[in-house]
């Protein structure tokens, strides 16, 4: 005989195994141990597995309140996409322009936003604006600027007059929603041009000469200073330029910038050709050149017409 | 001045932090969770009852069937105790467990509190020959809790082979068979 300790020590029972009474009691209780043992296994995984059938429905739910909530938002991007193309000019082109605009938002609804005016006179007018960020709110700002150059131009004419009015209406909103826009506005006259420019590119082919803007002033919305504006000339078959900064800012693979002056020197190496034309080669190159898009992007080269 | 005003219920640190790490053992809390759950608290320190409620409920409002949880985390809560706290030095056997809580000793040991909000968790009666016992409990504590901590306990010194805790609402006792 041996004991139960000892039987439980073997791999297998011997042939001829014989308990004591008490050792035998003792095995129906270790046996009636593991069973009770088994049953609050079971019911701990149980419990277990019912908070985690509890956790799946209630993430489908959370889930589903999302997609509801992605669609609305969806709904609302849509909305704002096309009230933001209704913004863009679409049937009004400077007469005395020969003009080509590559227009490209990051996301559905984007911060760069362009548009022709006329001012009192009859004197065509061309603003450029990136507002800061994306999206919804920037298609507000948006509207709300194109709404401020309006009123501002029923009574101005000079563009650093312009700017500064709608700076000054548009400083304490601005501000109020953290919002900021750089600004390039341009007006036209016989043979020249006048601009004020806070935070945009420009460029002016006059001839062989080339003028860049001046762009110190600050960006709408940054500060309570007035803009100064500078003319250039701009006759017969000169080449106006204006962009944001989404060129110039792409970078390569390699974390390199395009520069203002990869594209400031393809405008100007191609200047004779017509804008639509150099407008390709220069989206040709920045595609080639950038690595992803990760900015919106916007370009408008104007020749004067005769 | 009432003497709940003058004296309210405390729970020592060890209680709560054997809970917290049950909890983080059984991964009902993982991670950050887990340790901000146990950080701060202190083991030889005294906290309201109300530090134990917060952990009671994290338990609680997790699952939707709470007694075999908290019964685990009662008995994960004991095993802690006796391996890796004064368990071993206290108690030898499981039946020793018992009668460690005769007069609520091991109760009185990490709650404190006026009797009227304390109550009692205390050892009744025992049969050593039939391996049955009885043990009253009028605690504010979670009673599948209570559970587990007397399997746990009664199981953590591993000389018992069978050990069975039924609780018995009418007369507020736990009902203990072991072998």
């Amino acid at each position: 005989m041996i004991s139960l300790d000892e039987l439980l020590a073997l791999d297998t029972p011997p042939a001829d195994l014989m308990l004591s009474q008490a050792d035998l009691k003792r095995l129906y209780w270790k046996y009636r141990g593991l069973l009770k043992d088994q049953q609050r296994d079971q019911a701990y995984w149980a419990a277990t597995n019912d908070n985690l059938t509890q956790a799946f429905l209630k993430l489908d739910e959370k889930e589903k309140h999302l997609a509801r909530a992605y669609e609305i938002i969806r709904d609302d991007l849509r909305v704002a996409s096309r009230i933001q193309q209704s913004l863009l000019p679409s049937n009004f082109s400077p007469p005395e322009l020969d003009i080509a605009v590559y227009n490209r938002q990051l996301t559905d609804v984007g911060g760069d936003y362009y548009d022709f005016f006329r001012t009192r006179s009859g004197r065509t007018a061309i603003g450029l604006f990136d507002i800061s960020g994306h999206g919804v709110s920037a298609a507000l700002v948006m509207a709300f600027l194109k709404a401020q150059f309006t009123l501002a131009l029923d009574h101005l004419e000079a563009p650093g007059a312009i700017v500064d009015a709608v700076n000054q209406r548009s400083y304490g909103f601005l501000r109020e929603v953290k919002k900021y826009a750089t600004v390039n506005f341009v007006v036209l006259d016989q043979d020249a041009l006048t601009y004020a420019a806070g935070g945009g590119f420009g460029l002016v082919m006059h001839r062989a000469g080339v003028s860049t803007f001046e762009k110190r002033a600050p960006f709408l919305g940054l500060r309570q200073r007035s803009y100064p504006q500078y003319t250039l000339p701009f006759a017969e078959g000169d080449l106006l330029v204006m962009y944001t900064d989404g060129i110039p800012e792409s970078q390569d693979t390699d974390g390199r910038d395009y520069t203002v002056r990869r594209l400031n020197d393809l405008i100007v190496e191609h200047g004779d050709e017509p804008p639509a034309t150099i407008l390709e080669r220069c989206i040709a190159d920045y595609e080639a050149f950038r690595h992803e898009v990760s900015d919106d992007v916007t370009l408008i080269i104007a020749r004067r017409k005769a | 001045m009432k003497e709940s005003e003058e004296k309210p219920v405390r729970v020592f640190g060890a209680l709560l932090v054997g809970y917290a790490q049950a909890c983080v053992n059984l991964n009902i809390v993982a991670g950050r969770r887990g340790a901000e759950l146990i950080g701060g608290l202190e083991v030889n320190r005294w906290y309201p009852l109300s530090r134990l409620r917060r952990l009671e409920r994290l338990v609680l409002e997790s699952y939707e069937n709470t007694g075999a949880i908290m019964e685990r985390v009662g008995m994960e809560m004991m095993f802690g105790w006796y391996h890796y706290g004064p368990g071993r030095d206290l108690v030898q056997s499981g039946a020793d467990f018992l009668r460690f809580q005769s007069g609520s000793e091991g109760y009185a040991s990490v709650i404190d509190g006026p009797d009227s909000l304390l109550g009692e968790f205390t050892l009744v009666s025992e049969d050593r020959e039939a391996g049955r016992a009885t043990l009253r409990s009028t605690t504010p504590l979670n009673r599948d809790m209570e559970r587990g901590v007397l399997i746990g306990g009664m199981k953590a010194p591993g000389d018992l082979d069978f050990v069975d805790v039924a609780y018995m609402p009418e007369r507020q006792a736990f009902s203990i068979e072991y072998h």
